[in-house]
């Protein structure tokens, strides 16, 4: 089993739910984030105020699924997340050690389902 | 669609086929109550309403209850003297639903009949548990009675609804003759207390709201216990009176609602087997199906009309407990705080001769019949709307008794724009709203808001119905006059300083009516909804062109920061195109906080509203800076030329393209078509008369508008006018077109009232302008020691200067922004400097917030941008001319 952490631009959280679903992605889990990497951040002044974007908004997905189904989805969200601008964000991938379903204890890729 | 008759329930339908009981022998089995409540449930299920249902459950529990406490007698060689079974809580009340605990009290003359009947009591327990009731039973002797258990309200509030079921009449008629009325007395105000506390409590768990998306029937605001609540609230506060008058009214309607929520009750008791009161998603759709409590015979309704329709009686069961909780109790007051609550003095601010007074902090209605004049429920509304005080309930309850009775309504005037208008303004429309859409004068005014009356969106992201949504928005709206939250802090900033605030609140209210018509779209129902009110209300075409605009575009900034990388100078670009003024996009800002923030209580997280702030950020900062290189070309403006014309009666167009030819976009933005064609006529006399000026006066402020031939420190001339006059420039704007001629608007204060209490000083005003900027007189007479003879008090919030000069924003001009302290004559002194370094101003922007302005310079030197050299040297000289 494989996890996949996406941090990706806001603008293109909904680009790349759409193309999961199309690829059967079922389990996803979604948080508003805040962070950089080499892209930083900027200062902008309104009204006299200085209004400093040191951390950028991105989404964060994760999705654990089956070894069999990891390079398709890392493909899907590659290619819809990506627009060539600096901030397009990372996709992290680390292997699992186990799955447990907390309702019946099933454990390994069949929790997954 | 089918249709059938209601069924007739006998009442004694649960019981009559029960077997006899005869002497000594319990005859009731569980088979035969099964089969009576599988009667019973066929029967409710067959479309017999809920009182019949209840009362047979009751009947069939009474029987039981009855039988088994004399065979457990009987078995036990007891004559039950001195013992008798109450039935407590719903059940003494008579409301048995389906699978609702038995609440019963074993109650014995004294401790030694209670040790003798101990038997009696487990068996006759054990007996009603083995027919299939799940009894939940308390026993007390008479002395327990007598005492007040400060651990268990619960217990005495179920004994408020309390009747004999089996054993000795004479123990019952003690209790309630002898014991009670002594223990009511002493504990009244305490149980009044209690409840309030729990009732309380009750709500704060379900979020104060009857908006969930799977209701508890029962325990949830809007639910079934809000009914009984009121009903020993308002016992415990009054006694045991007859409500009169309103009150018997509202009784009534609430009534009606509990009888629609008890039937959903009982349908989800029987849907799901068991005492759960959670009508869920799926029960939402089969209970529409039935159509339940609709009584009409009619199956098959939409579920979203259906939940409509739980919503409506839920809210009607909400507003009985606020009623009832405003309700002041007198037990256990002594004389002198009955009078002070009666009609004291305390805590009460003089009513200046208005039929209203504020005490307590609440609006209280002093004189009703003054209400019979639909301007007077105006004019306290408007009172609400601008002080934020609350009316009180009774003060809600007598207006909406007034509005329901069209014969008091001699006085009634035709619907106005303007006394909307000054509701809309108040810094707390919402406190005002909310009560007239209770009492229905919301609809009044606006038919099309009860097109979304109680509306649902069956969705998992809307909690509330469309109407409550948008009253929400409009609430959550006010309170940005005091944010307690930091995600808030930035859009207070908006609240306070927005432009026609009451556009924007009649955008907020019809944004969303479409949502309750058939059309493709939610927002085109809106905009055709927004034609006929503007139509009966007057709205003049500038006032309906913005409301349209914020109703049509009320999506957008949500769309971008979803959709776009609000980091995009190209998104930021399209965006604000479409917006076109700062004023426009700080209203659409605002609405759409507003109404992300209504959706649900967890919709606005603190990273939305942060997107949202950067996205305006961005877009108020372009709309800044672009504003030089956005130039009008006239020959592309068709829809403004033609109106124009007809307007002016120009039949040369050309003259016209000439004189808007080069003018900043915002020039458009910011001035109205009529507005437009008067500068246009002014343009024209230019030729008669070199310099022509306007004075107009709104009821806040002055307008001076001036239209010339540019020249050197003209700006700075009007402005050293105004500050000699004492006039607070609180926001102005220079722009030039490109044959040169310069139009400058300076809205201006008249903190001294000058003008009000001297109307002949405004033509002196006029004259002296006139002789400065078209005779060339010096300005020194007017300025000479001005800031000497002018108190200037400390400002309360003291602002740093700021002044910041940038070539990258424009292709030909310098901006120069500058944040400092408002105080007399400031823009003079910047103007004045301005003009010694030759600087030509080709656009200002003059704003005010609060005691900071914040003035924006498009400069030139020479037709070229200020070099970094000179730029510091307007700098320091700027500097010490702010010092």
């Amino acid at each position: 089993m494989k996890k996949i952490e996406a941090i990706i631009q806001p603008s293109r959280f909904e680009s790349v739910k759409e193309a999961l679903r199309e690829i059967g992605v079922e389990g996803i889990t979604v948080t508003e984030v805040r962070g950089h990497g080499r892209q930083k951040g900027h200062t902008e002044v309104y009204r006299g105020r200085e209004y400093s974007v040191d951390l950028l908004p991105k989404v964060k997905l994760e999705l654990v699924l089956p070894d069999a189904q990891a390079a398709k989805v890392v493909e899907t969200i590659l290619q819809t997340a990506k627009t060539g601008k600096i901030g397009d964000g990372k996709i992290f991938i680390s292997t699992l050690e186990d799955a447990i379903r907390i309702r019946n204890g099933e454990r390994g890729e069949s929790a997954l389902l | 669609m089918t249709t059938g008759a209601r069924p007739v329930l006998d009442a004694n339908q649960g019981v009559s086929r029960l077997p006899p009981s005869t002497a000594g022998v319990l005859r009731l089995n569980r088979a035969d109550c099964e089969e009576s409540r599988l009667r019973i449930q066929q029967s409710f299920l067959a479309g017999a309403g809920a009182p019949a249902t209840m009362e047979c459950l009751r009947g069939l529990a009474d029987r039981c209850v009855k039988e088994a406490v004399q065979h457990s007698l009987q078995e036990h060689k007891a004559d039950g003297k001195d013992f008798a079974v109450l039935a407590l809580g719903g059940f003494g009340r008579g409301e048995l639903f389906p699978y609702s605990d038995l609440d019963l009290l074993f109650l014995f003359r004294d401790k030694r009949i209670e040790q003798q009947l101990q038997a009696v009591v487990a068996q006759a327990s054990r007996a009603l548990w083995d027919l299939g009731f799940k009894v939940s039973a308390a026993a007390r002797t008479m002395d327990e009675c007598k005492r007040v258990d400060h651990e268990n309200v619960e217990f005495h509030l179920a004994m408020l609804d309390r009747r004999l079921l089996a054993g000795d009449r004479s123990v019952f008629q003690q209790l309630e003759d002898r014991l009670l009325p002594r223990l009511e007395k002493l504990s009244r105000a305490f149980l009044h207390g209690e409840l309030r506390k729990l009732t309380e409590q009750r709500l704060a768990k379900f979020g104060n709201t009857i908006f969930h998306l799977e209701p508890n029937v029962k325990e949830a605001p809007g639910g079934l216990r809000d009914f009984h609540a009121s009903a020993w609230i308002r016992y415990l506060a009054c006694g045991a009176n007859e409500p009169m008058g309103p009150e018997a009214a509202e009784h009534r309607t609430a009534l009606k609602a509990a009888e629609f929520v008890s039937e959903v009750r009982c349908f989800l008791h029987y849907a799901n087997g068991r005492n759960d009161n959670t009508l869920t998603y799926e029960l939402q759709l089969a209970a529409a199906e039935r159509s339940l409590g609709t009584a009409d015979g009619q199956t098959g309704t939409a579920a979203a009309e259906w939940m409509r329709l739980y919503y409506r009686n839920a809210r009607t069961l909400q507003r009985q407990l606020q009623r009832c909780l405003s309700l002041k109790s007198s037990a256990g007051q002594t004389l002198w705080q009955k009078l002070r609550i009666t009609g004291g003095p305390e805590n009460t601010q003089s009513n200046l001769g208005k039929p209203f007074v504020i005490r307590n902090a609440q609006l209280e209605i002093l004189e009703c019949t003054a209400f019979w004049d639909r301007a007077a429920i105006m004019s306290v509304l408007t009172e609400v709307a601008q002080t934020g005080v609350m009316l009180s309930r009774q003060a809600e309850r007598e207006l909406a008794y007034i509005l329901s009775h069209t014969e008091m309504q001699a006085n009634a005037e035709e619907l106005r724009w303007g006394q909307l208008r000054e509701i809309f303004a108040g810094d707390y429309p919402g406190a005002a709203l909310r009560p007239m859409h209770q009492m229905g004068l919301l609809t009044e005014f606006l038919p099309e808001f009860g097109t979304i009356d109680a509306l649902v969106i069956r969705d998992f992201y809307h909690r509330y119905t469309v109407d409550e949504h948008s009253l929400r928005a409009i609430e959550y709206l006010q309170t940005l006059a005091n944010p307690t939250d930091a995600r808030d802090l930035p859009f207070a900033l908006l609240w306070k300083t927005v432009e026609r605030r009451e556009l924007l609140v009649l955008a907020m209210l019809l944004h969303d009516v479409g949502k309750g018509m058939e059309v493709d779209h939610h927002v085109t129902g809106s905009l055709s909804a927004l034609e006929t009110v503007a139509e009966r209300l007057n709205l003049t075409a500038e006032d309906r062109a913005e409301v349209h605009f914020l109703i049509e575009h009320h999506l957008e900034m949500s769309d971008t920061m979803r959709r776009r990388d609000i980091f995009d100078a190209a998104t930021v670009r399209a965006f604000t195109d479409s917006v076109g003024t700062r004023e426009r996009l700080q209203r659409l800002c605002l609405l759409t906080y507003a109404d992300i923030h209504a959706v649900n209580p967890e919709a606005l997280t603190p990273w939305r509203a942060e997107m949202l702030w950067r996205l305006y950020l961005a877009a108020t900062n372009h709309l800044t800076r672009s504003m030089d290189s956005d130039r009008l070309r006239a020959s592309e403006e068709d829809s403004l030329l033609e109106p124009l014309r007809n307007l002016t009666r120009c039949d040369g167009p050309m003259e016209i393209e000439r004189f808007l030819e080069g003018f900043p976009k915002r020039y458009l933005g910011v001035h109205s078509t009529t507005e437009i064609a008067n500068h246009f006529s002014l343009y024209r006399q230019l030729k008669d008369k070199p310099v022509q000026m306007e004075l107009s006066s709104t009821p806040h402020a002055f307008t001076l508008t001036l239209l010339t031939a540019d020249r050197p420190g003209l700006f700075a001339t009007v402005a050293g006018v105004l500050a000699g006059w004492s006039m607070n420039i609180v926001k102005a704007e220079a722009f030039a077109n490109s044959a040169g001629i310069i139009l400058d608007t300076f809205h201006f204060t008249d903190p001294s009232r000058t003008f009000e209490m001297n109307p002949g000083e405004i033509d002196r005003f006029q004259d002296d302008l006139e002789s400065v900027v078209c005779r060339n007189r010096p300005l020194q007479p007017e300025l000479a020691g001005f800031e000497d003879h002018h108190l200037v008090s400390a400002p309360k919030v003291s602002c740093e200067t700021s002044i910041g000069f940038d070539n990258g924003s424009s292709e030909r001009c310098t901006l120069l922004e500058i944040v400092t302290q408002d105080r007399q004559g400031l823009l003079y002194r910047m103007g004045s400097v301005l003009a010694a370094f030759k600087c030509n101003i080709e656009v200002a922007l003059i704003d005010t917030e609060g005691q900071k302005a914040i003035d924006v310079f498009y400069l030139t030197m020479g037709a070229t941008k200020l070099t970094e050299a000179q730029g510091n040297l307007v700098r320091e000289a700027l500097e010490k001319a702010l010092a």
